[in-house]
């Protein structure tokens, strides 16, 4: 009892905290990420009814979860492969996420591409850029509308820490900060860059050092502590929504797989993977949840089964899909009116 | 004749156990001396049609190319950009050259087929420069990459304007220099304008050399108009360099006192600002350092080296205007290896 209350006092060094409601809903978002990318990669891929690859973002769903809860309805985002809990949370079916990865019609991108390279700007979200970084000046560009246009929205733009060495990081968070535009800068910092560890990546132990060369405010996070993320979050929307420009924020995390389903990560020490395993952000929030009695392990058993119902539904509708019919090709390539 | 000094005058500090002989410090006056008069040697060919192409002045900047050159030693390797005329002269390019490429005639280093400062000397250990500013820094990581496989003790230098940190290529050069610890002297000229563009709308930071940290860097300002401090600053870079420190950048803050080239009237600059650089000319201040610190007896002793580069750049101009243009056999010629 005591030691339970210590730990809540410990908490409250957050300036944002969610109300309950809100905790338990983030809850069940990075339960449903897990579940469908555990249905993707560890069953679905290896059964062959993927079309393309695979890349999850197990071990970093309380990134996704936690800043793009703050988003207002016509905010814009452009995540980067690992966040599909910014797709769900945008209100994006899982029916239609399992459609993409089939490669069928009525997936995101009609089966015209594959996985995480998806966009639906119905729900103001930007498909993601292969390459890497590609996203923030877009993001920018964005956010220059926003403010041209007077409106109170922002941007919100993923990348993990070894797309911060390209051009395009530099250039658009350059720009973004000389116009003081609306956007916030979310790093998933998961150590490895597909085989290249972060000291190989970058001389310095933080991507969020960079920040004041753009003089800009930035802020290292526990990105597998969801209440962190929440507070932090929330903080670089709120200054980029009143007009103090953009935000670093550097979310410190791993990525507990390889860099996607076909690549065994052999070269990630094994101790890495055991350390990171137990800072799970899932099992950590689910424990802070249960001291702090907002749910009962009844209620979490509950809520998985539920997003497993939620999967089992999604997979069964997409592959009963069909896939797109080849005079459709040209379609949506160019501007039609 | 020598300004007589007033209290109000620019004058220039001698940096804290700065080592030089007084040939040096005389060659230090000549170099920029010669930069000086052989640009306004040029801008009369130009007026009088026998410049090819454009004309880009370093005026009011011949301290930073000159100080920066002057602290390399013998296998160092030196990248200019279209304002470091200096730099080149105190590697030992003679003014014929210098004209001979601007005039496009058959002796100059490019055997007339590129113009201006665009021409490079391996053996003097001079690359050529790039007109896209930026991409010189990931070419001189690679030479300074290649000195460290090799145990070698030298160092590289290259330049960058105020706007070419805005460029991908700055960034991707400098990360990389940054994480393999490379012996690389970015020199920062921060001359206020990038064309038309003020700094302000560049970067978001007052000194630029603040993103040297961003990349594991040691990064310091100087004086760009105190050739003193430019050399001395150089040398301890360089010094760091070698010892493995990693790369250096500096920032030397200075001003464009023409405009962006021959043909820019640059009148978006404001006249007073240009005005209050004017006082901080770096090489009449040189000139009273020399006389009240007692370097030479007279101020005729400068007057007589101002005497001795006329008579060069006469001779240079002769030598240069009398040559031929290439003929038209060698067009083809060094253009694939």
């Amino acid at each position: 009892m005591v030691e339970r209350q210590a730990m809540s006092a410990k908490k409250s060094r957050y300036v944002h905290v969610p109300d309950d409601e809100t905790k338990i809903r983030m809850l069940h978002f990075m339960k449903l990420v897990r579940e469908i990318e555990d249905r993707i990669e560890k069953k679905l891929y290896r059964q062959g009814r993927i079309v393309g690859g695979v890349y999850v973002g197990r071990g970093q769903e309380a990134i996704s979860v936690g800043t793009a809860i703050h988003m207002e309805k016509d905010d814009v985002v452009a995540p980067s492969h690992r966040d599909m809990g910014v797709f769900l949370m945008r209100g994006v079916t899982p029916r239609r996420i399992i459609a993409q990865y089939m490669g069928r019609r009525t997936g995101l991108t009609r089966g015209r591409d594959g996985n995480m390279h998806m966009g639906d700007m119905n729900y103001n979200v930007i498909a993601f850029v292969s390459h890497l970084g590609d996203n923030v000046p877009v993001a920018a560009g964005v956010a220059l509308a926003f403010k041209q246009r007077g409106q109170k929205q922002v941007a919100l733009c993923y990348n993990g820490e070894g797309a911060t060495s390209r051009g395009d990081w530099h250039e658009g968070i350059n720009f973004a900060s000389i116009h003081k535009l609306p956007v916030a800068y979310f790093i998933n910092n998961n150590a490895y860059a597909y085989s290249t560890p972060m000291e190989l990546q970058m001389a310095v132990p933080d991507v969020a050092i960079r920040a004041a060369g753009y003089g800009i405010p930035g802020e290292v996070v526990d990105g597998n502590d969801i209440l962190a993320v929440y507070d932090s979050a929330k903080r670089a929307i709120d200054l980029a929504r009143s007009g103090g420009g953009p935000s670093l924020v550097e979310y410190k995390t791993f990525r507990m797989t390889g860099h996607s389903a076909h690549d065994d990560a052999g070269y990630v020490p094994p101790e890495l993977f055991d350390e990171w395993k137990r800072k799970d952000p899932i099992v950590r929030f689910e424990k802070a949840l249960l001291d702090e009695g907002v749910v009962t392990q009844a209620r979490i058993d509950e809520m998985q089964k539920e997003c497993a119902l939620i999967v089992d539904d999604a997979v069964e509708w997409a592959e009963a899909q069909p896939y797109p019919a080849p005079e459709e090709v040209t379609k949506d390539v160019y501007y039609e009116g | 004749m020598v300004k007589p000094s007033t209290s109000d005058a620019y004058s220039i500090a001698v940096p804290q156990g700065l080592e030089l002989d007084r040939t040096g410090r005389l060659e230090l006056y000549y170099f920029m001396a010669l930069n000086r008069k052989l640009e306004e040697r040029l801008g009369l060919l130009y007026r009088q049609n026998k410049v090819v192409g454009g004309l880009y002045s370093s005026l009011g900047q011949e301290a930073c190319s000159v100080g920066t050159a002057y602290a390399l030693g013998h296998g160092d390797f030196l990248a200019p950009m279209i304002r470091n005329l200096g730099s080149l002269l105190v590697r030992g390019v003679r003014p014929t050259d210098v004209m001979a490429q601007y005039c496009a005639r058959a002796i100059g280093p490019t055997r007339g087929k590129d113009l201006n400062v665009h021409f490079g000397w391996v053996d003097r250990g001079l690359i050529a420069p790039i007109s896209v500013v930026g991409a010189l820094i990931p070419v001189m990581a690679g030479i300074a990459l290649e000195m460290k496989m090799h145990g070698k003790k030298n160092v590289v230098l290259t330049y960058i304007g105020d706007g070419g940190m805005s460029t991908t290529d700055f960034h991707e050069g400098m990360n990389f220099a940054g994480v393999h610890k490379l012996p690389m002297i970015l020199v920062v000229e921060n001359n206020l304008w990038a064309y038309s563009t003020h700094v302000s709308k560049q970067a978001n930071v007052k000194d630029l050399a603040v993103r040297a940290e961003g990349y594991g860097c040691y990064g310091e300002i100087v004086d760009g108009n105190n050739v003193l401090a430019v050399l001395d600053a150089t040398r301890r870079a360089r010094a760091r360099c070698l010892s493995g420190g990693g790369p250096v950048m500096l920032e030397a803050k200075t001003f464009r006192r023409k405009g962006h080239a021959e043909h820019d009237d640059a009148g978006y600059v404001p006249a007073e600002q240009r005005a209050e650089w004017e006082k901080k000319d770096p090489i009449d201040a040189y000139r009273r350092f020399l006389v009240e610190r007692r370097v030479v007896d007279s101020p005729q002793e400068i007057d007589e080296i101002d005497a001795k580069i006329v008579a060069i750049l006469e001779a240079a101009a002769n030598e240069a205007l009398s040559a031929p243009f290439p003929d038209p056999s060698i067009a083809t010629e060094n253009v694939y290896g």
